[in-house]
């Protein structure tokens, strides 16, 4: 727990750049040594246009898993934010298809939606004392229902043009509107995590929740609110994969929440709550990302690509145990 | 059977391979890139092998993925196709969605797409290559009509909703079943092309309805687990089940008996066909827009010959 204990102190910026280096180094040289074997083996690896590639097909992962980083960091687990995103595409869907809502309400609606998801799995955790587990279980089968139910189980396609545009154009041939939410987004929950007393609070009451209570943390309120930012993020996940697929599907983003707790425990955070940081998690994000991506431009026959994945989330993990038992 | 369809598809397919050759003679190295959806979906896994087995006798690079029924990571691999520097994809659409990103992403790259089983309404592909799957499955029902007089408690195992399966599937089963009255469907629920499913579906389904006389599968594998359903809930009277696909196990199974028909698909004519295609739009030759495959009504009496040698 000494990585918390040097939180609480104040100390220079240089000290601090360090200290978060040297917090995801394992995640981080795992991703350049990923990066340096694929562009040995393929030339369309390190390309412009393949990186971008890979930042927009990590985008809507890449919003969820910081959401679960959150959660995680407090102990829990949110096995719902796959099927949330389906209520948030669905609900946004529905609304502009059926409705006639124009789009920028019907997003926000759709967000909301799954906000809602993320509340209940608040309440049943915090009030009702459900294991974070089982609580998220049942929501996962209950928002996949609803999602099924916005539309009778049928897809929409085509949305406006600008919509699908978001993630299409990219800006100064770099970033599209998608992906530049996605880093923004990592950026803020990132300083906040890392440089506000709210993120000390929370790697406090992941730390032990009955200890960071004592030392006057509303653990029980910030428990609340993580569940539902975790909702809101599966929420925007909902809106940025529609706007990639120019549709909504209900069945989408289904076994996404295996996906997403994989980034982040590849970016180094720990089950068991208290460890873990937004760097780690868009490290872990990125290797998911580029590992599919890699693949993929080899060529590699779907069934190996399969065993390559597992293989390297266990690698990832011991190299993990293995730093911090030396460490 | 034997259809003017058929003949151009025959004739298509012929002319395709003369131009495949002679691509090849000009000792080029092609790659073509097959976006599948599902390879737990035995259907697709017979094209994936009908096509490599093809593209290797044609000296053709494929690349294979699969999305594992995610409409998202399809996405994501054929764009990975594309910066990999495919020539030509062929793309099975994986969900219900049937993503026109792929489609547009292609033609963005200039690379032409061949379409198969499932076609995106707003992008459709040069070529869409399927099975006439409205006139197999008006086969099955004229079938059914037939062997039950006309008076049947129908039980359907839907496939996922929306598809283009789905839909043609369920139009051609109706069009046989108009005008008979008798042929009462009692019960529909999607069991999404499994055969879990299809079981557990099937068994709930003669537990509140023990009086069906019909099972249909929208696929052979959701109507092999309503035939594993019967067989456990010993049932005193006859219960037709039939399929769609032709799958190899299912051809197995209407031989033995636990099938009483399927609608065998040309499941290695398309794989191949896809792969020609692709080489034909290569060249830059016009295919027509649609090229559907007949489907043949399977029973007992011809299902050694599509055992002995699967089209």
């Amino acid at each position: 727990m000494e990585p918390i204990a040097k939180r609480m102190q104040k100390r220079p910026l240089l000290s601090a750049v360090v200290g978060w280096l040297k917090q995801i180094t394992g995640p981080l040289i795992g991703l350049l040594l990923l990066c340096l074997v694929l562009s040995l083996m393929t030339d369309s690896f390190l390309t412009k246009n393949n990186l971008l590639n890979v930042m927009d097909q990590v985008t809507v992962l890449g919003v969820m898993a910081i959401g679960m980083t959150f959660v995680i960091l407090i102990g829990g687990i949110d096995l719902s934010v796959g099927a949330l995103l389906a209520v948030s595409t669905m609900v946004m869907g529905a609304l502009n298809a059926y409705a006639g809502v124009p789009l920028p309400i019907a997003m926000l609606a759709g967000v909301m939606a799954a906000a809602i998801g993320g509340f209940a799995n608040g309440v049943l955790v915090v009030q009702l004392g459900v294991p974070s587990f089982v609580a998220t279980l049942a929501m996962m089968s209950i928002a996949r229902g609803v999602a099924n139910i916005t539309t009778d189980g049928t897809q929409i396609t085509g949305y406006s043009a600008w919509f699908s545009e978001l993630s299409i154009i990219r800006y100064g041939g770099l970033l599209s509107a998608t992906v530049a939410f996605f880093i923004f987004l990592a950026l803020v929950c990132g300083v906040l995590l890392s440089y506000h007393t709210m993120g000390r609070k929370i790697y406090a009451i992941g730390g032990g929740s009955e200890v960071a209570r004592l030392a006057g943390i509303r653990a029980r309120a910030y428990t609340m609110w993580i569940y539902v930012f975790c909702g809101v993020t599966a929420g925007f996940g909902g809106v940025l994969l529609a706007t990639r697929l120019d549709s909504s599907d209900p069945s989408a983003g289904l076994g996404w929440e295996l996906d997403t707790i994989a980034a982040v425990v590849i970016g180094g955070a720990s089950l068991s709550g208290g460890v873990g940081s937004i760097g780690g998690t868009v490290i872990g994000v990125l290797i998911i990302g580029v590992l599919r991506n890699g693949l993929n431009l080899i060529g590699i026959s779907p069934f190996i690509q399969q065993i390559v994945i597992g293989l390297v989330i266990a690698f990832a993990v011991i190299l993990d145990q293995l730093r911090l038992r030396r460490g | 059977m034997f259809n003017r369809r058929t003949l151009i598809a025959a004739t298509a397919a012929f002319g395709l391979s003369v131009s495949a050759t002679a691509l090849m003679a000009q000792n080029e190295q092609v790659t073509i890139g097959l976006a599948l959806p599902s390879l737990t979906l035995d259907f697709f896994d017979q094209i994936r092998g009908a096509a490599s087995a093809h593209a290797e006798d044609l000296g053709i690079e494929l690349i294979i993925v699969d999305a594992n029924g995610d409409s998202a990571r399809q996405v994501d691999q054929v764009q990975d196709m594309i910066s990999r520097g495919i020539d030509a994809l062929v793309y099975v659409p994986a969900g219900a969605t049937a993503a026109a990103v792929p489609v547009r992403a292609a033609q963005r790259a200039g690379i032409p797409v061949v379409t198969l089983d499932r076609n995106p309404p707003n992008a459709p592909g040069d070529t869409f290559i399927a099975s006439d799957s409205v006139a197999g499955a008006r086969n099955i029902g004229e079938y059914l009509v037939e062997m039950t007089g006309g008076t049947a408690k129908v039980a359907i195992l839907q496939g996922q909703i929306g598809t283009t399966p789905e839909i043609a599937r369920d139009q051609g089963l109706m069009e046989a079943f108009e005008g008979h009255p008798g042929m009462e469907i009692v019960a529909a629920q999607p069991a999404n092309w499994l055969q879990d499913q299809g079981f557990n579906i099937a068994q709930d389904m003669l537990q509140a309805n023990p009086d069906i006389t019909v099972f249909v599968g929208r696929s052979d594998a959701p109507a092999m687990g309503a035939a594993q359903a019967i067989k456990v809930a010993n049932i005193d009277h006859k219960i037709w089940v039939v399929g769609f696909d032709g799958l190899p196990v299912a051809l197995e199974a209407v031989r033995d008996g636990s099938l009483d028909a399927t609608a065998t698909q040309q499941t290695n004519l398309m794989g191949r066909l896809s792969i020609d295609s692709a080489l034909a739009l290569l060249q830059g030759e016009e295919l027509p827009a649609e090229q559907l495959l007949d489907v043949t009504l399977t029973t007992s009496e011809n299902v050694q010959g599509f055992i002995e040698n699967h089209p």
